[in-house]
């Protein structure tokens, strides 16, 4: 039982990650994703759709991981070329994405009589590794998603303090000016660093369709881009505190579904539904220092 | 003749409404230390941005050594070996001093040790003092600027350009950087030196070009020429001599006394420590500092903005320590920031709302809550006139005003409204010196006027021409109270960097 929760909480922690690295990697430039929520649900709707009609689940990640950069360049476009307010921009976007994904859904599959599904990404165990008493049934018999996770931490982690890209990357959200007069185009470090979070966020949003369910519903992301947008604030900045952020949630989110399934409990249901949501508002408060980026959601205007 | 260094032929600049540079033609050699003299929006410093490719010329060309060269952005600049200072610092506070420098200059993985050995050796090869490992924002502005300067030295520039460079440092840092221009270009390197003080371009430069509105005005050899002469080219009007009243030994009456004033924010180091001081009807009080050692929370505390610590403040002997701004502005306590886009004004409100914002609720124009703008704007009028503010009417947005005609408006509405005490902090930073003239003017007639007056200032000549009385501040404490006529610009230059009274003497 004890396993099965917190393997469960490694799986469910995933799509969070991916959302939140990308989060901690734009906003380290200067720019939020608020589309972030909206780059999960299109995600989760083109990996759906393009996995059902090839039958292949790498089709659905490619679309998933194609259609998130497409969101993700609208926004940049918007916000980083044409220099509109960050919060704005990605609440429309992101009510745009929701209509658009219901329209779609109805115009691509009508109204189908049976609730359609696709086979949910394979669990792969890894020899040996997964053999590990404890350990091995928690880490190590997991989606391809999560394994990637595992490795895209570290690396994370390196890029932002060990190499040139990484200083150019935070120096960007501290002192743009800095940067542009080192001879850097600010917009380009921006441009470039928010399409690729919209990469990975379109596929981490897939993950919900294609990687754990196998089906699609429009509400189906329900603030769980929000929720990757918050773990950014929580962890600081650093993927090594989004890593521990996401695992708390994930720990979160896998309760609510044990409880929901052992209906005998005294409280309601929803209580337990409602808890990851719960925990961000009272993580977030609890929260003492922050080490914003100086310049996190401010324009920058180069002088030439 | 031989080929210049660096030559700018005939560039010209256009932004929407103004013209930044017409015509100008200007050359360094190797070897020579060349200001770049002239007031406030001369345009000295749109000219060395376009050589440093953060702008573009509309036209005009760029040679070195008599090739022809197109510097687009400023990496192309640094391809060329230039390397620019700017005057507000470009460096990331959060960030150490060995990263600030890498910035832009590697690829792939960073070797840290190795680039703080290297950086490290540098700074001793030029005698700079600077820990590579500290964060920018625990140095100060002298250290800052060798960071900047080391990071120029990193490029291996050969041509370094520096936008005011003293304008933030105590005059013994000035010396150091001076002796530091001058080994540099002894190194067959060249240095274009922005500034508009006479003193420094008659201290360090081998050749100085003089820019009015955007055009040459001179080149002349140091040698050749002398301040007076600079100052004419610099100024198309003169500037009148001004009359700092006599110097009054029996003062007036006290009219604000800060007594044991502290400010210590939780758990860190304090703000204002312990500051005494009375200042007098009819008195200038200078605080003279290297800005940042607590003359801002000094103001802000008399003003109401921060809650003292501990300590008292009397205004005619009532005690205002706990009073609100509101109450302190009826009792007549003038302020005119610093900042004045951030505190003094709203840009994009038109003057007279400008003028209302301090006194919002006198009965003269507020029926009631409802604003009676005729009245308001007859004030305006009135006022822009006293006090020779260019600007349209009291209509016009405050943004579409010169610096120097905005805080004109600041200093009117200020003097008009208070009482008895007036705070101006650095009242003419940023002007230019038609500007600095009317706000002086302005300062002393107030002075006659028996009020009280706290004068911040960085501007060490400002200090000695204005003030009575001055008070150095050090690192939020009082170094000593002087009688301006006690003291030299060595002394309180070695005051500003710390070093008590004793040892001075």
């Amino acid at each position: 039982m004890l396993i099965n929760l917190f393997s469960r909480a490694v799986l469910m922690s995933t799509p969070l990650l991916l959302g939140s690295l990308s989060e901690v990697f734009s906003e380290r430039t200067g720019v939020m994703v608020t589309a972030i929520e909206g780059i999960f649900l299109m995600g989760a709707w083109a990996g759906f759709t393009a996995a059902y009609i090839t039958g292949s689940l790498a089709m659905g990640l490619l679309y998933a991981a194609l259609s998130g950069l497409l969101v993700a360049m609208l926004y940049a476009y918007i916000v980083v070329t044409l220099k509109q307010h960050q919060i704005v921009t990605g609440t429309a976007i992101n009510i745009l994405i929701l209509g658009l994904c219901s329209f779609l859904q109805r115009v691509v599959f009508g109204v189908p009589l049976s609730p359609l599904t696709v086979e949910p990404l394979q669990k792969i165990a890894i020899p040996l590794l997964s053999k590990i008493p404890f350990i091995g049934p928690i880490f190590f018999q997991q989606n391809i998603l999560t394994y990637s996770i595992y490795v895209l931490v570290p690396l994370g982690y390196f890029i932002l303090y060990k190499t040139s890209l990484g200083l150019v990357i935070r120096s960007t959200g501290e002192n743009p000016e800095a940067v542009d007069v080192s001879g850097i185009s600010v917009s380009r470090v921006r441009f470039v660093t928010v399409s690729i979070s919209g990469i990975i966020c379109g596929i981490a949003g897939a993950f919900y369709s294609i990687g754990y369910l196998g089906k699609f519903t429009t509400n189906m992301i329900g603030g769980r881009g929000w929720i990757a947008f918050a773990i950014c604030f929580l962890g600081n900045w650093n993927p090594i505190g989004a890593f521990v952020g996401t695992l708390i949630f994930g720990l979160a989110e896998a309760f609510a579904i044990l409880m929901q399934a052992n209906a005998s409990t005294i409280l309601p249901n929803e209580l337990f539904i409602s808890l990851p949501y719960i925990l961000t508002i009272v993580l977030t408060i609890s929260r003492k220092s922050f080490n914003v980026p100086s310049k996190l959601g401010v324009a920058y205007y180069e002088e030439h | 003749m031989s080929t210049p260094f660096f030559e700018l032929k005939n560039i010209s600049k256009y932004f929407a409404k103004v013209i930044a540079n017409k015509d100008v033609s200007l050359s360094v050699d190797r070897g020579e230390v060349l200001a770049l003299l002239g007031e406030n929006g001369a345009g000295k410093s749109t000219c060395m941005k376009i050589l440093y490719g953060l702008y573009q010329a509309d036209e005009g060309e760029i040679f070195k050594e008599g090739e022809r060269i197109s510097i687009r952005t400023p990496r192309d600049a640094m391809r060329y070996k230039i390397s620019m200072i700017q005057q507000h610092f470009s460096l990331v506070s959060a960030h150490t001093v060995t990263e600030n420098i890498i910035l832009g200059n590697v690829k792939g993985k960073i070797n840290w040790k190795e680039a703080e050995n290297t950086i490290q050796q540098l700074a001793h090869r030029y005698g700079f003092n600077v820990d590579v490992r500290k964060k920018i924002q625990d140095l100060s502005v002298g250290e800052q600027q060798k960071v900047e300067i080391l990071k120029s030295l990193y490029l291996d520039a050969n041509l370094l350009i520096m936008d005011e460079p003293t304008a933030v440092l105590t005059p013994q840092e000035i010396d150091n950087l001076m002796e530091f221009v001058e080994n540099y270009s002894r190194k067959g390197n060249a240095v274009i030196f922005i500034t508009h003080k006479l003193k420094e371009v008659m201290h360090v430069a081998n050749r100085i070009i003089v820019m009015r509105s955007g055009r040459i005005h001179g080149n002349v050899l140091k040698e050749a020429t002398n301040e007076m002469e600079l100052s004419r080219m610099m100024i198309e009007h003169s500037i009148e001599e001004l009359d700092k009243g006599e110097d009054k030994r029996e003062a007036g009456e006290v009219c604000l006394s800060v007594q044991g004033l502290t400010v210590v924010p939780r758990n860190e180091v304090p703000l204002l420590h312990d500051v005494d001081f009375d200042i007098h009807k009819g008195e200038i009080f200078g605080i003279a500092g290297v800005s940042g050692n607590g003359q801002q929370e000094l103001c802000m505390t008399l003003c109401g903005a921060m809650k003292p610590t501990s300590g008292s403040i009397l205004l005619n002997n009532e005690d205002i320590t706990h009073l609100s701004i509101r109450k302190r502005i009826t009792l007549g306590i003038g302020y005119v920031p610093s900042d004045r886009h951030r505190y003094g004004m709203v840009m994009d409100m038109n003057l007279s709302e400008n003028m209302f914002l301090k006194a919002s609720y006198s009965k003269e124009w507020n029926n009631n809550g409802i604003i009676n703008r005729k009245k308001l704007a007859e004030t305006t009028s009135r006022m822009l006139h006293k006090y020779d503010v260019k600007a349209p009417g009291p209509y016009a947005l405050a943004r579409e005003l010169s610096g120097g005609n905005q805080q004109k408006v600041i200093v009117g509405r200020e003097v008009e409204f208070c009482g008895d005490f007036i705070i101006f902090d650095q009242p003419t930073r940023g002007l230019d010196l038609g500007a600095i003239n009317n706000v002086h003017s302005a300062i002393l007639k107030e002075k006659k006027n028996n009020k009280a007056i706290m004068l911040v200032s960085t501007e060490l000549s400002e200090i000695f021409a204005l003030c009575d009385r001055v008070a150095v501040f050090y690192k939020g404490k009082i170094q000593g109270i002087f009688r301006t006529s006690e003291l030299d610009s060595q002394k309180i230059g070695l005051l500003m960097a710390g070093y008590t009274h004793q040892e001075v003497v």
